[in-house]
Parts: C-alpha cells; sequence; structure tokens
C-alpha cells in the first residue's frame, strides 16, 4: 500500500515537473515568436543579453533548483505519506486489536458458557447415574442381605441336620456293639407289649 | 389235624424251620414206605435223622411218626400252617441267639397268634432294637428309630451347650 501510494505521488511530481518544463519552455517560445515580429533587431539584442543572462549555466542552475524543490516536495510528501503510513498502519493495529479482542472474549465467553453448559450436564448426568448406582447398591445389597440369611439358615439347617445325623451315627456305631442283645429282650418285649394291638390288628387283619 | 388244634414247639419258629420240619417228616415217610417194601434179606436203609423240632411237634400234637395216617395228616398241617400262618419278619442288629428268639416267640404265640411264624433278619444300623414287619406295615423299635425321635431333643441341647 505504502509503496503504490509513493510511487503514485513520484509519478506526480514529475509530472509537475515535466509540466513546469514544457510551461517555461511554450512561454519562453510564444515571447521570443512576439519579439521576433516586433522586435526583431530588440530581439536579437536582447536575444544576446538574453543567451548571455540565460545561458546554459544559469538554466542549469534553475533546472538543479526545481530539482532541489520537487526532491525537497518529494521528501515532504513521503514523509507526510509515511507519517499518515504509520498512523493508518498504528490505527489499523488498533482496530485489528479491538477486533480481534472484542471477538476473541466473544468466542471464548460463548466457549466459556458452552463448557458451563457441558459441564452443568454432565454433572447432572453424574448425579442421575449416583443416585442410580446408589439405589442399585441398595438393592443389591438387600438382595445380597437375604441371599446371605437364605443361604446362612440353610447351611445351619442343614448343619444341624448333618450334627445330629452324625451325633446318631456316632452313638449308634459306639454303642452298638456293646450292648448285648439279651440286655435288650426286656426293652424289645416292652416295645412288643406297647404296640401289641396294632401289630395284633395287622397280622388277623392285615389292616 | 385242624390247624386250629395244631400246636408248635418253641423249637418251629420261622418258616424255614417248618420246611425243614416237613422235609424230615417227608424223609421219614419215604424211609417207611421203603422199608415196607423191601424184600427179606435186603439191606435196610439208615434211619433218616430226626430233630428234636420234629420230635417235639410229633409229641406235642400227639402224633405217631410210625402211623401213615398220622404222618400224612401232619405233613397236610405243616403245608396248610407254611400257607396259612401269620409271618411276622423281626430283624436284630446282630444274630439272636436260640434262647432269645425262643422267648420272642412265646412272646408271639401267646400275645398275637398261636402259630406265629418269625423270620430272623439282621440289621446292623439300627444299633440297638429291633423293626418288625408284617405284611403291610413296618414298625420300628430300634435305638436308631429312637434317636431320629428325639432329633428336635439331640438338637436343643446341642445348641444349648454351643450357647453356653
Amino acid at each position: 500500500m505504502t509503496i503504490w501510494w509513493l510511487a503514485a505521488i513520484i509519478i506526480g511530481a514529475v509530472w509537475a515537473c515535466i509540466g513546469f518544463i514544457w510551461q517555461v519552455m511554450k512561454l519562453n517560445r510564444i515571447e521570443t515568436a512576439n519579439n521576433k515580429q516586433g522586435f526583431d533587431q530588440l530581439t536579437d539584442g536582447a536575444s544576446k543579453d538574453v543567451e548571455h543572462i540565460f545561458n546554459e549555466e544559469f538554466r542549469e542552475e534553475l533546472r538543479n533548483r526545481g530539482r532541489l524543490h520537487f526532491e525537497k516536495i518529494i521528501g515532504e510528501n513521503a514523509m507526510f505519506l509515511q507519517q499518515d503510513l504509520r498512523l493508518t498502519t498504528s490505527q489499523l493495529n488498533d482496530y485489528m486489536k479491538q477486533e480481534l479482542s472484542s471477538k476473541l472474549h466473544e468466542e471464548f465467553a460463548k466457549y466459556e458458557e458452552s463448557i458451563t453448559d457441558a459441564k452443568q450436564l454432565a454433572i447432572e448426568s453424574i448425579e442421575k447415574t449416583k443416585q442410580t448406582i446408589e439405589e442399585e447398591r441398595v438393592k443389591l445389597s438387600d438382595q445380597l442381605q437375604t441371599e446371605v440369611e437364605n443361604e446362612k439358615t440353610r447351611l445351619i439347617n442343614r448343619f444341624e441336620e448333618n450334627m445330629a445325623d452324625i451325633v446318631n451315627h456316632y452313638v449308634l456305631a459306639a454303642i452298638g456293639k456293646q450292648i448285648d442283645l439279651s440286655d435288650q429282650l426286656e426293652y424289645i418285649l416292652s416295645e412288643l407289649e406297647a404296640n401289641k394291638q396294632a401289630i395284633s390288628e395287622d397280622i388277623k387283619h392285615g389292616a | 389235624m385242624a390247624l386250629d388244634n395244631l400246636k408248635l414247639p418253641i423249637q418251629l419258629i420261622s418258616q424255614g424251620d417248618v420246611g425243614r420240619v416237613r422235609r424230615e417228616l417227608k424223609d421219614l415217610d419215604d424211609f417207611i414206605c421203603q422199608a415196607n417194601l423191601r424184600q427179606p434179606g435186603t439191606p435196610l436203609k439208615t434211619l433218616p435223622k430226626t430233630s428234636r423240632g420234629l420230635s417235639d411237634f410229633a409229641a406235642i400234637n400227639k402224633i405217631n411218626l410210625l402211623n401213615e395216617g398220622d404222618r400224612e395228616s401232619a405233613t397236610a398241617s405243616l403245608n396248610d400252617l407254611i400257607v396259612r400262618a401269620p409271618v411276622v419278619h423281626i430283624s436284630f442288629a446282630v444274630d439272636p441267639s436260640a434262647a432269645f428268639m425262643a422267648k420272642i416267640a412265646i412272646w408271639f404265640r401267646d400275645k398275637i397268634d398261636p402259630l406265629t411264624l418269625i423270620n430272623v433278619g439282621l440289621e446292623p444300623n439300627i444299633a440297638a432294637g429291633c423293626t418288625l414287619q408284617t405284611d403291610n406295615h413296618y414298625h420300628d423299635f430300634s435305638l436308631r428309630q429312637h434317636f431320629y425321635d428325639q432329633h428336635q431333643l439331640l438338637m436343643t441341647m446341642i445348641k444349648g451347650e454351643a450357647a453356653r
């Protein structure tokens, strides 16, 4: 951007210089032509003086002055242009900074809001999950407790039954061979006597 | 001889005993028949041995074993007895002695039926007492059954001992 501006200014300055020289030469030609008609003689004399005054050195001096002036103008303009350019660049930077900053703030705000929403959603989901897990845990715990109680009762009952069987078996095995059959006669006869009626009915009637 | 008038000696306790006596009686009958048919001069077969059961059976029922009619009558009675006599099966933990079984048989024949036949079995796991089985019922008078009946008492005592 700066280079294009500078080039345009330079081209403008060159055109102005060319125009100025062209005007000077034109005026010079007109003046020469006018003097040519009326005052040819004076012209010749004057032209000698003019040639003497506006000689090649003088014109070179004018050109140098014009060139210097032109360079000065160009320099000043370039300086102004540079200042404007710097100012514009600075303003542009500030503008860009502000825009970017505001956009970033907006985006960050949106992003933060989204994160907050997602966080809230996640927290609610976690809470629900925790609640469900807790309910399941309580249910499972109750179920497990019931199962354990049932199993415990079953094992105790089984143990008691087995225990009774073991004790019975042990006692029977321990004393079975120690009791003489003749010693049991009284017991057997008393049992038979106690069940005499049933045995008699059973044998006689088959009931 | 009618079955109602028949008396059984104490030696005849089981169906096996009755069957054995019946077999002895048949052997004796065969011997006497052969002896009657024997030609003079031919050797006589040895007299078959008779058990005390047969002797007592003949004695208490007033049977003359040399009389063919009595023998036939006795055989018929024994056949009838095997078929019609009430039979019980009694089991003990150990093999009972003859004297023991005689007392048992006396009780049955006094209290239940005079012609009761008792088959004896062995059931070691009952420890003591006996089991009685008729055609229709099973009576358990064993110590094992007594323990089973007292199962709750045993458990109460075990629990009480464990709690103490």
